[in-house]
């Protein structure tokens, strides 16, 4: 497992990042295919991100935008009561 | 929507405040998610996320109508959230977070009338486990991670929003990942 090169581990960032050159996307995918434990090195990396992207969306709190309303300053303007 | 923030955002200077609650709904799930991922617990993220709309307020004047709003307020929560976290000694937080189990009290709220099939409750503690990964995570991968995977920014804009040399932000990225490889890998 340890044994990936470096340098494919960095083109499996570029291409996670759709960053890559498309001689180093051929150069990554002549690579995958003769080796397994790099197979197995971008699934992982592929799974963890996939596990980040399914943790639910969350939703503000109930009331959340009257909270916000009721703190905000009274009065942003300085024109008030000018004659 | 950019057409509408802008014109709402005329209104707030000229005086309207109601106008900002418009914006504060159209953005509040984003900010407070935000938030809520990098903070890790729901009071906190609730506070800092509100403290980010009364900032955006209050500077609202100084936003270039030019730019992304949402950039500028992704700006404005991070930066709160980061401050948050270096005011907050590590070993606390790291304590708080194990014993917290947050999602899984708000899941269990939320589905507390119906029974939960298990298959489901995998799936809430899988959710999370993985939560709490992310909250191992170093402040600056974790932040990076977070706009990218969860709020789905691309590298640009989060460079945008971090102040960061686009370079940064992938190097960030490309150690988070290697971290939450490793991590995730025994769930």
């Amino acid at each position: 497992m340890s044994s990936c090169p470096e340098e494919i581990v960095d083109l499996m960032h570029d291409y996670l990042d759709e960053d890559i050159s498309a001689e180093d996307e051929m150069k990554l995918k002549h690579h995958l295919q003769t080796c397994p434990s790099c197979q197995q090195y971008l699934h992982q990396l592929k799974n963890a991100v996939g596990m980040v992207q399914g943790i639910s969306h969350i939703k503000a709190p109930d009331g959340f935008t009257s909270q916000v309303m009721a703190k905000l300053p009274k009065e942003r303007k300085k024109v008030g009561f000018q004659r | 929507m950019d057409l509408i923030v802008n014109k709402r955002i005329k209104q707030v200077i000229k005086g309207d405040q109601n106008a900002f609650s418009e914006i504060v709904e159209l953005y509040k799930d984003k900010v407070y998610q935000v938030c809520y991922r990098i903070l890790g617990n729901r009071h906190e993220a609730e506070d800092i996320a509100q403290e980010a709309f009364i900032r955006a307020y209050i500077n609202i004047e100084s936003f270039n109508q030019s730019r992304k709003f949402s950039t500028w307020l992704y700006r404005i929560a991070t930066n709160l959230c980061i401050d948050r976290i270096r005011k907050k000694k590590p070993d606390y937080y790291l304590d708080a977070e194990v014993s917290g189990t947050d999602g899984l009290t708000m899941y269990s709220q939320v589905a507390a009338d119906v029974a939960l099939p298990e298959e489901k409750l995998e799936k809430m503690e899988l959710r999370d486990n993985v939560h709490k990964e992310i909250l191992k995570l170093p402040q600056k991968y974790r932040t990076v991670i977070v706009l990218k995977y969860i709020e789905e920014l691309s590298l640009n804009e989060i460079s945008e929003i971090l102040d960061l040399p686009l370079g940064t932000v992938k190097t960030r990225m490309h150690r988070g990942r290697e971290a939450l490889r490793k991590q995730l890998g025994k769930l």
